[in-house]
């Protein structure tokens, strides 16, 4: 899962999130000027984005999005 | 779409702590143009910024001959003995530097750093997670680095067996970038499979397997001391196993016994991490798994400093409900991760790499030149930067092929012209469940190996050239899955040419084998050939040297010892 909600009452649109994500997850809205997850399943669930919002508008689970194969 | 094209005399790329300090490093030497170039964002991405709290770094206080000898006997013999006496040298200096740049390492009261113990006899600093990089990041524009962030790299560019820059494309809008440089430096980090925990996923070994599509000679993962790290088996959280042993976190079986003094009597839980990792391997193979970190007697002081180093796992715990206050509720089950894969490029004590003009640091380098960890990656990308603008002012004006740029062009953006083709995701798992299983590089069996690499050269060849890419995000998880699966190649060639076990454990070939074997293994790809071949040691010059020529590998002697496995006809067999 990792992140899981963008509360766009909060979010000012400046693009933090959008520039940090190590994994390219999330664009601007450019009609409303909010941030969207575009690209869930290649979430890496690490949290940054949550840290780094000035409005604390991310919130993010740590559940895995995708299978991954396990050693054992 | 245009191209967008960039002169420096200095390329780095590669975002994490090794690169960042190759960048300051070479302007402080008087390189004018330093350009720093990241798939993500610089300070934000790869391990560095999300290592687990614990700055391993010697000072000159401590007794560095035992810390010497330590780490050339952690990394089986295989490291360059020449960079670790570097290493030990220059890691007080890193420290400062860093303090300088910002970096907050934990202190005391009194004011004074506070140094903990992680993995091994050593003490660290901690330092707040993502602050680290954050300070590096600064500390790199401050000194004048151009960062060009989200473009990611996929060939170098060459002209007369010269490396002269390196070419990509922006990963949000596709644009094509050209980098010519006067020299390149690689400081892209390996590959850890996208595997567990969170915030590595974006290593996925490019940088190595473009070097080895331009001729550079790459060698093989074995003398790292740590194959695998382990973390929370079912939920994405982490890192932090080293912090949580030093503050007393107790491995455990699945009958609820601590197994790590079965296998390192004197380090015990503070073994280093590869040789847990074997010890969890061992355990379940036994059929005592699964495996638990236990935490639930550590007093609030203690719980305190894991908050204080971790902050983002620890906010991850208290999400899946393991954290409450500031105690650990109940033990957490973990699980090792997919094989760490180092296959690094061959670098001399400089750094330079098989090709001129091309220069490699951090994980990106080869193991034996002792990459792995902050204080390590950090003191390589010193070297590397001041040795690489050495060489800038030396080489003449750098060419660039153009013929070479558009055949490049033409072939990297292939995936987004391909329809009905192949999914990146598909080929990620497909190599996840090729190399995951414990039982195919943590404890190794020739006859596994043989159909793993099998496997891989399957994807490799009907799946890799067929992956598709909707948009340049995909391109470059295109990208990234067809990596991951050539390094898996390479790591798996490798580890079965090593018919010992030395770092690993082989069950075929259980003992250390110091008489043939103190060898690296170098790889190099020769049309659709990979040539495999051996380079000795050279232990005449070293100071350190193994003890005895042949010996079975203490992880299985300790096995045989608790009567898990018998030595049969010179291999294992399981009791
Ligand atoms: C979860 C975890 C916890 C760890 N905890 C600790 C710890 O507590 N203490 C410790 O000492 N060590 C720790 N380590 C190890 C340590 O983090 C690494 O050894 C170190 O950060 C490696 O640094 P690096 O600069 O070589 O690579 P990385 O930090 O991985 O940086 C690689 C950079 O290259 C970029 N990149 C990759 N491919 C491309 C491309 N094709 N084009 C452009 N850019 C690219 C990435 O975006 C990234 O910026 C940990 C590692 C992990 C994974
Ligand atoms: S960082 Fe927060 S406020 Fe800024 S764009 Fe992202 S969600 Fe919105
Ligand atoms: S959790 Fe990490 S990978 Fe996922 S969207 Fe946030 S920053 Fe990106």
């Amino acid at each position: 899962m990792g992140v899981r909600r963008i509360d766009w009452e909060l979010c000012d649109g400046c693009e933090i999130c959008v520039d940090y994500c190590p994994m390219d997850v999330l664009r601007m809205d450019r009609e409303t000027n909010k941030v969207y997850i575009k690209y869930l399943r290649d979430c890496q669930g690490c949290f940054l984005c949550e840290r780094e919002c000035p409005q604390d508008a991310i919130y993010c689970f740590p559940v895995r999005e995708r299978r991954i194969p396990l050693a054992w | 779409m245009s191209d967008v094209t960039h002169e420096t005399d200095v390329l780095v790329i590669g975002g994490g702590i090794a690169g960042t300090f190759a960048a300051i490093k070479a302007r402080e030497s008087g390189a004018k143009r330093v350009l720093q170039v990241c798939k993500g964002n610089v300070g934000k991405s790869g391990c560095s910024a999300f290592a687990a709290g614990f700055f391993n770094v010697p000072l000159p206080t401590d007794d560095l001959d035992a810390m010497f000898k330590d780490m050339v006997r952690d990394g089986g013999y295989l490291r360059m003995q020449d960079r670790v006496q570097d290493h030990l040298e220059q890691a007080h200096l890193v420290m400062q530097d860093m303090m300088s740049y910002g970096v907050d390492f934990v202190r005391k009261d009194s004011g004074e750093l506070e140094r903990v113990p992680g993995w091994t006899r050593d003490l660290g600093l901690m330092f707040n997670g993502p602050n680290l990089m954050e300070a590096m990041r600064k500390a790199s524009l401050e000194k004048g680095v151009e960062q060009v962030n989200r473009a990611m790299v996929t060939d170098f560019l060459t002209h007369d067996g010269r490396v002269v820059g390196a070419a990509g494309f922006d990963v949000m809008n596709g644009e094509f970038h050209i980098f010519k440089a006067g020299v390149t430096i690689l400081a892209s980090g390996m590959c850890r499979y996208k595997s567990l925990p969170p915030g590595q996923r974006d290593t996925t070994g490019d940088g190595t397997v473009a070097a080895l599509r331009a001729g550079a000679t790459v060698c093989d993962t074995e003398s790292d001391f740590s194959l695998n790290n382990a973390f929370v088996a079912h939920w994405d959280i982490g890192p932090g196993m080293n912090m949580y042993v030093g503050q007393g976190g107790r491995l455990l079986n699945g009958r609820g016994e601590r197994f790590m003094e079965k296998y390192d009597p004197v380090r015990k839980d503070r073994a280093i991490a590869g040789m847990r990792c074997l010890a969890m391997g061992l355990e379940v193979r036994q059929g005592k798994g699964p495996i638990y970190m236990d935490m639930t007697h550590l007093d609030p002081e203690q719980v305190g400093r894991i908050k204080k180093a971790l902050p983002l796992a620890s906010l991850m715990h208290q999400r899946a409900g393991f954290l409450v206050g500031d105690r650990f509720v109940k033990p957490i089950e973990w699980m090792i991760t997919a094989p760490h894969a180092q296959v690094g490029l061959a670098v001399d004590r400089r750094f330079q790499s098989s090709l001129p003009g091309l220069f490699a640091c951090g994980e990106s380098a080869a193991a034996q030149a002792m990459t792995k960890s902050l204080g390590c990656a950090a003191t390589s990308g010193v070297t590397a930067g001041v040795a690489a603008a050495r060489y800038a002012q030396e080489a003449g004006e750098p060419q660039i092929d153009r013929a070479q740029v558009a055949e490049l062009r033409e072939r990297l953006y292939q995936p987004l012209q391909r329809k009905d083709g192949i999914e990146p995701d598909q080929v990620v798992l497909a190599v996840q469940e090729v190399v995951a299983p414990y039982t195919v590089l943590l404890i190794r069996h020739g006859e596994r190996m043989k159909k793993a690499i099998a496997e891989v050269e399957d994807i490799l060849k009907n799946q890799a050239p067929l992956l598709q890419a909707y948009d340049h995000h995909y391109l470059r998880m295109a990208i990234e899955a067809s990596s991951m699966a050539k390094i898996a190649e390479l790591q798996l060639k490798s580890a079965l040419f090593r018919t010992e076990s030395r770092v690993a454990l082989r069950e075929d070939y259980p003992y250390t084998d110091n008489v043939n074997w103190l060898k690296w293994i170098n790889m190099k790809q020769e049309g659709e050939n990979l040539k495999i071949s051996t380079e000795d040691v050279p232990m005449g010059r070293y100071r350190f040297r193994p003890e005895r020529p042949e010996h079975l590998h203490p992880l299985w002697q300790a096995a045989e010892n608790i009567g898990a496995i018998k030595i049969e006809k010179g291999a294992v067999s399981w009791a």
